[in-house]
């Protein structure tokens, strides 16, 4: 869903990946955000040597949905474990669903970000019909859901605990199972499920 | 409970809370994400969203949905509010009360997407033609803008006035903390006198913006002019930040004033004391305690997302009571701490 931590959750999974894999890419296909993509940290994926595949340099700045043609082959190359980062709502999940003749040929999984804090996510009838909608236009079966409920800089354990709750009934009436909870790396957080330390991206350094 | 939102989304959200049921509306990159909110959030609250097939449109759509004295608005950013200048002059002339957001882009022209506040000008002294003015607040906060919704509608019925809610890209973009407002009901909201509601069993009234004898219009105009007297008395807001002992007072309003706020912390921990003038309402702008503080500093930098339009007031404000600087950077450039601490210690040391 829009705004639901998708892109700090895919510079963080590459990141993670790069430390057990040598060949890491990063997909930014979100044609939907105008300001804090992954593309923004371009250079930092570089220095890490992760592969960053995104619109030209030239083009960063276009308000226009561009996906190069290098997504695709990335996608496919074996050699690649590739991160796809997607961009939000039916709008963003579209784009993924046009790169369905690449994705169907390779083993995959789809994970579907959940925060309850945002708006047309905080219930799970709201949730289920967002997954409804996205499978449909991404044209793929979700596999995770993960939780990444958090009210930015004043998160707390019990909103967490309450995002890991809601989606543990959404997992039980879809049967997709929640995969973790990613929290903040700043914040202690034990639940029922796996918990993934995250960095924050993509905020201002003021 | 606070939710994680988007400025856009906060804005659109408060304004529905706020009472507000009529949206019209244009897309338009960096605030998108408001018009779409609305486009998922009206049906579900009864009210009405509509896509316009341009701002001309728009403007036009709120002009008339005005007139039946209802909470209306749009949103819009740089370009799009540029094309809704004509229609803004018409409603201020009616004497309508409507909101309009502009989510401010670089300019001029087509521009580009990122954050800007050069359309300071365009707002405060009239895109339109006449004379007129309409009310500017310049939230620096995503809790600020929310809360200030209500606020908004307020003043523009209590003036039958035009309100824009001014904020950059950076504002409508970035996602924070908010604490949405309580609900207001559309049903405890009373009707106004002059609302066209239909002349069914009563006088009919007239909403419109011109009188074809010069001395019937002057006085239209005479009332305007008593109107905005009234505003600028009563409606000026402001922010003092940590002035009392400052060496150097900075201007600065949305988000460069946040910008702001961190460098004070870093100047006043190399000693340097620097304090924040942040105007709320841009029009009706601060000019009389800015006047006031003048007399009390030897240095005011403004800093602003534009190359120099909020300075002319400021400069109107100080009269040469201490010295005026400028800093800014345009285009979609957003200054960084360390730049305007550059600009501060060029003046202090």
């Amino acid at each position: 869903m829009f705004g639901s931590g998708k892109t700090e959750l895919s510079l963080n999974t590459a990141i993670f990946l790069k430390n057990i894999r040598s060949h890491v890419a990063l997909a930014d296909i979100d044609i939907i955000s105008p300001y804090f993509r992954s593309r923004d940290e371009r250079s930092f994926l570089e220095e890490m040597k992760i592969k960053m595949v995104t619109v030209p340099e030239r083009y960063m700045h276009a308000d226009l949905p561009i996906i190069p043609p290098e997504v695709g082959g990335y996608i496919s190359n074996p050699e690649f474990l590739t991160v796809i980062d997607v961009g939000g709502n039916e709008d963003g999940a579209t784009v993924l669903g046009s790169l369905k003749n690449f994705i169907d040929k390779v083993k995959k999984s789809v994970f579907f970000v959940v925060n309850v804090f945002r708006p047309f996510s905080t219930t799970k009838e709201e949730i289920i019909s967002n997954i409804t909608k996205i499978s449909m236009a991404g044209r793929i079966k979700i596999d995770y859901l993960v939780n990444n409920s958090n009210v930015g800089s004043e998160t707390k354990f019990d909103d967490i605990k309450m995002g890991e709750e809601i989606l543990t009934e959404v997992s039980e009436m879809t049967n997709i199972p929640v995969a973790f909870t990613s929290v903040d790396e700043n914040i202690d957080y034990e639940g029922k499920l796996p918990v993934f330390k995250i960095k924050r991206f993509l905020k201002n350094n003021w | 409970m606070k939710m994680l939102m988007k400025g856009t989304e906060a804005i659109a959200e408060a304004a529905i809370r706020a009472g507000c049921r009529l949206y019209f509306g244009y897309p338009i990159t960096p605030q998108s994400e408001l018009t779409e909110y609305m486009a998922k959030r009206m049906p579900e609250v009864k009210g009405t969203f509509l896509q316009s097939e341009s701002e001309v449109a728009t403007v036009n759509m709120l002009y008339g949905a005005a007139c039946t004295g209802r909470k209306v608005m749009t949103s819009t950013s740089s370009p799009g509010f540029s094309l809704m200048q004509e229609g803004i002059s018409y409603m201020a002339g009616a004497e309508l009360p409507a909101i309009f957001i502009n989510v401010m882009r670089g300019g001029p022209g087509l521009g580009d997407i990122q954050p800007s506040q050069s359309d300071y000008f365009q707002s405060t002294k009239g895109g339109g033609h006449g004379d007129y003015r309409m009310i500017v607040l310049a939230p620096h906060t995503l809790q600020e803008a929310t809360n200030m919704m209500k606020e908004a509608f307020d003043l523009a019925f209590k003036y039958r006035m035009l309100v824009t809610i001014l904020v950059d890209g950076m504002i409508g973009q970035m996602m924070e903390p908010v604490e949405l407002p309580e609900w207001t009901k559309p049903e405890e909201f009373e009707e106004p006198n002059w609302a066209l509601t239909g002349a069914n069993g009563r006088k009919p009234r007239k909403v419109t913006s011109f009188d074809l004898d010069p001395y019937e219009l002057e006085k239209m105009n005479l009332r305007y002019q008593e109107t905005y007297k009234k505003v600028s008395q009563n409606e000026v807001k402001y922010e003092e930040f940590k002035i009392e002992d400052a060496e150097i007072t900075v201007v600065a309003y949305g988000t460069m004033a946040r910008i702001v706020k961190t460098v004070i912390d870093y100047a006043r921990k190399s000693g340097i004391k620097v304090g924040l003038f942040r105007p709320i309402t841009l029009w009706p702008f601060p000019y009389e305690r800015l006047s006031e503080i003048s007399k009390n500093v030897k240095n005011i930098l403004t800093v602003e997302m534009s190359y120099g339009q909020m300075v002319e007031d400021v400069k109107l404000a100080v009269e040469e009571k201490s010295d005026v600087h400028f800093y800014g950077r345009s285009a979609g450039v957003v200054p960084t701490p360390a730049e305007i601490l550059d600009a501060i210690k060029k003046i202090v040391r």
